[in-house]
Parts: C-alpha cells; structure tokens; sequence
C-alpha cells in the first residue's frame, strides 16, 4: 500500500471560487506561467524563463498562400486579397499577424501581391518566397520585397537524396552563394532549414547557422539573414528530455545561445503529421522563437500547418490581452472559406460549425443554468458564436430549451424553460422511438417545429407567420 | 368537482399510460410508474394547464411522488388563489 506524504485539508466554501484570474471568460483562459523550467542540455540543465513570453515581441507570420496552397487547388486572385484583407483585420494593429509570403513565379502571383499591398495595410507585411537559386532574386527585386524566404534544406535524406549534392560543404558552399546573392539584392533572406528535424545538427545544421550569421556581421542590420526551423515531416517533439534533432527546445536552444541567432530572426514552421503541430508552434515561442508560421485553419501541405486562429488564441492566452487582435475576423474567415470552397471539419476547433455545439442533454443542462459550464469562453463575444446544442435522442428537455431560447434570441428572464417547451421534447423523442430515426435532427426540421409549437414567439421574434 | 388528489391522478394516468386505479398517493413517478424524463417535464406541463398555474420548475422537478405532487400543487393554487376542491 502506497503511503500518503502530504495531507490535504479540505478548503470549506460557501460561494464558489470559479478562479477567474484565469478563467476570465471574457478572454481565452491565461495561460500563467512560472518558471524556471529545466532542459538538459549537453548534458547541463539550462533554465528557460518562460514567463518573458509576456514581454517579448511574439508574432504569428503566416503562410497560407504559400504552404496553405500546396494542398489545393489555386486561389483566385480576388479570394487571396479577401484572405489578406481579413488576415489584416485579425492582426489589428500591433501586427501580431506579422508577415505573410506569396510565391512570386507567376503572373497570378506578382498580380495578386500587387493587389494586396494596394489595400495599404501595414500588417501583414508581405514577403516572397523563392528556390535557392540567385537568378530567383531578381523576381523579388522587381517585386520591391525586403525579405524572402529561401529553401535551405539541411537534412540528409534532401541534401543527398533530393537535392543530389555530392557533400554537404558542397551544398553549404551553394546555399551561402545564394546568401550572398541576397544581400548584393539589398533583400533580407529567410533560410528555410527544411527537414531540421531530421538532421544532422551538430554536423552541418549548426555549422551552416554559424556561417550564415558571420555573413551577416558584415551586412547591415536589416539584412541581416532569418532563420525558418521547418519540421517539414511533424518530427519535432515539444517535452523536455527529447534527443536532438526532433528536440524543439534544443533546437532552439542551440540557434539562439550557441549560434547566436536571436530571438527576433527565429521563427518556427510546423506540419500536423503526428498531431503535435499547434502546441509544437507554441513550445517554440515559449523557449525562444519569436515567430511562429501559421495557415490559417491549418490547410497545408498533407497533414496541415499550425492553425493560424490557434496560434491567435494561445498568442492572448499568454499575453492576457487581446492586443488590438479582432478574432471576430476568424468566424468571417471561416464563413468566407466554407463559401469558396474549403470545407472546415464541424468539430474544428474556433472554426468548425459545431465546435461549441454539446449534443448531450446533461451538457445542455449545464449550459441552460450558466453556460460557462460548459463553453470554453465567451465565444459570442470573442467569435460571434454563442454555445448550441444539437438535438439528439441525448439532448433532452434541457437541450430542447437551450434551441428554442438561442433560435428566438431570448435572454435573461425571457427565456423559456423546459416546462414549456415539453411539445417540442416530446416530438425530438418521438422522431427517435417512434419513428426509428437514427440522425440528428436538423436546425430546418426544428425551426418548422418551432413555429408550430411557439406561435407566439415566431410572430413576435421571427417577424410573422 | 374533483378533489386535487382525483386530478392529479387522472393527470398522471393520462400522461404515463396507466389506469387511475394502477396510481397510489405514495407511488414513485419514476420508480413505481416509470416515468421517463420527458414524462416528468409533460406531466408538470399537464399540471400547470390543468389547475392554471404555475410552477418553479425546479422545486416542481423535485417532487417525487403522487401524493407529495398532491400537496405541492394544493400549496400552489393557494399561493397563487386559485380555487380547487380539498
């Protein structure tokens, strides 16, 4: 039998303590941090001061034209200044959406970054994104971009196997020609260390970084080269005491501390294929990545990159404010993709239709005497999506009332209970052992229903008959 | 005119689909006369319109048998005057 080390009196309460110096409800839950935490490094613990997060310039950079579009069909240009234009509404104005790339190879693609930069937003800043080919650099000259990103892949499977170099100082000595290509260019380049996360770190990742950071002492400030770690294949592990190279924090660690690349030049890309993508982004943040590249709902190439309206979320979570950043430009966002074309899972998080939507009556219970029960913050306010309850056989005179209530717009003492919708629970019942249905019914089906069985409130809340 | 209990049990027979002579002052709703949980909501719903009152829902909820619905609602119609035979 195990022995108890510590006992725990019982705190007796009269009135609740709902913790709501974290819970605010108004805002995302706060993420409050403290420290230090411990990564063991060569051997050494190293303390990571999480908590400067709160002080730190963080950004959300995005990439939906870029990555976001290798999984789909093209966009049109029209569609991809709409994006842009509410990629800038989200980000307000501090810029928490900092940048975002556009492929420069094309017509379409030079046309569509015209357009966007004619809407004259400040953020997100616009970049390119090239090959590692210094012919690339005049397309972003004649784009007049600052920055671009460029392919560094620095994995051996890409170094030998795609990319057919015959050894790594061979590529090392290509990817710093094209470096310098940039800074003649007067462009700041963005290596993109593709595949990091399968690399040889110690043998070429951190030598390649060394270089690229000599190079750029000797080119002005401006210019002076980013640096993309790509967890191309979803390898990257965010916990402590993972190995290098799928080791977040040593990764970062090693860029920031040894390499010397700071803060403000590292950024971190994330892929979905092991369902780690969005708290991996956030890891990176937390020890010492500035920017984390997103897409918006996370389309992107296979699995999907960090979702942009959850780097959006967590971003206020760990600020505890929502710093000038209108997230009710996601739901508009999410409504626009779904009008084009792109379906959003329903139960996708900030987005899907149903991500606020209990289908269990003892939910919706909850839900009709408090809701912050049982929604995650006020998402009518933050998202314009009150919490709902779809209507099941489980949905019960409780989830019936939550319907009729949300569906006329009731508050307060308006609301109906579930005495009075009895009708309606009867039929939701019926529809099931009656009638042997084995679907949910759908918002159609009810809203008949309720006009039938609240003529009343249709006619004073649904504008007659 | 009926008295609350005689009421109260053809209220309850009606809804649960039972005889008036299946339901006993001391009987359980749900228990002895297996009410589900839309019955319990329709059978205060049928109370409410059978005497022209209104109940709290929750304290309504509560009552768990026939007899304890007779007092209950007996208390209600005085409450809110209305007349009903004892």
């Amino acid at each position: 039998m195990s022995k108890a080390v510590k006992r725990h009196p019982l705190v007796d309460a009269k009135r609740p303590n709902l913790l709501e110096d974290t819970f605010p409800y108004t805002l995302p839950p706060l993420i409050r941090l403290e420290g230090p935490a411990i990564e063991y490094i060569d051997g050494e613990p190293v303390e990571f001061d999480f908590s400067a997060v709160e002080d730190r310039d963080i950004v959300i950079t995005d990439t939906t034209f870029r990555d976001g579009q290798q999984s789909r069909p093209p966009y049109t240009i029209d569609q991809m200044v709409h994006i842009y234009d509410l990629l800038s509404r989200i980000s307000g104005p501090n810029g928490v959406v900092r940048q975002t790339e556009f492929f420069l190879y094309t017509k379409n693609d030079r046309e569509t970054l015209d357009k966007c930069r004619e809407l004259g937003h400040t953020y997100p800043e616009c970049t390119g994104w090239i090959r590692a080919v210094k012919g690339d650099f005049r397309l972003v000259k004649e784009a007049n971009l600052q920055e671009t990103g460029m392919l560094t892949s620095c994995s051996d499977y890409h170094i030998f196997h795609k990319l057919k170099f015959r050894s790594r100082k061979e590529c090392m000595d290509s990817y710093c020609e094209v470096v310098d290509a940039a800074f003649e260019a007067g462009v700041r380049p963005r290596c993109h260390l593709e595949d990091v996360t399968r690399a040889d770190i110690e043998g070429f990742v951190l030598p390649f970084v060394d270089r690229l950071m000599e190079m750029s002492r000797q080119v002005p400030d401006e210019l002076a080269a980013k640096v993309r770690l790509c967890d191309t294949m979803g390898f990257g592990i965010s916990y402590p005491g993972a190995q290098l190279p799928r080791s977040i924090p040593k990764l970062i660690y090693k860029l920031n501390q040894e390499c010397g690349v700071p803060s403000s030049r590292l950024e971190w890309h994330g892929h979905n294929d092991f369902h780690k993508v969005h708290v991996n982004g956030a890891t990176a943040w937390l020890y010492g990545c500035d920017a984390v590249n997103t897409t918006v709902f996370g389309f992107g190439e296979r699995t999907g990159n960090p979702p942009l309206e959850a780097a959006i979320f967590e971003y206020i979570a760990l600020k505890g404010d929502l710093c000038g950043i209108d997230t009710m430009g996601i739901t508009e966002l999410a409504n626009y993709m779904r009008s084009i074309g792109l379906p959003i899972p329903d139960n996708f998080p900030f987005a899907g239709r149903a991500f606020n939507t209990t289908r269990a009556g003892i939910h919706a219970g909850g839900l009709r005497q408090d809701e912050r029960i049982y929604n995650i913050f006020d998402t009518e306010k933050l998202l314009g999506r009150p919490p709902r309850v779809a209507i099941t056989d489980k949905s019960g005179a409780d989830g019936v009332a939550h319907w009729v209530n949300e569906f006329f717009g009731l508050k307060g003492d308006d609301r109906i209970n579930k005495i009075k919708v009895h009708k309606l629970a009867r039929w939701v019942i019926d529809q099931y052992d009656v009638e042997g249905r084995l679907t949910a019914i759908s918002d159609q089906e009810l809203e008949e229903k309720a006009k039938e069985f609240f003529p009343d409130l249709w006619q004073k809340h649904k504008g007659g008959p | 005119m009926a008295t609350v209990a005689e009421r109260v049990i053809a209220v309850t027979a009606q809804v649960l689909k039972v005889t008036p002579e299946e339901v006993k002052a001391e009987h359980s709703f749900t228990t002895d006369l297996g009410a589900e949980s839309v019955q319990s909501i329709e059978l205060v719903a049928m109370f409410e319109e059978e005497f022209g009152i209104e109940m709290d829902e929750d304290a309504a909820l509560a009552v768990e048998t026939v007899g304890g619905a007779v007092e209950f609602i007996a208390n209600v119609c005085k409450e809110q005057g209305v007349d009903v035979e004892q």
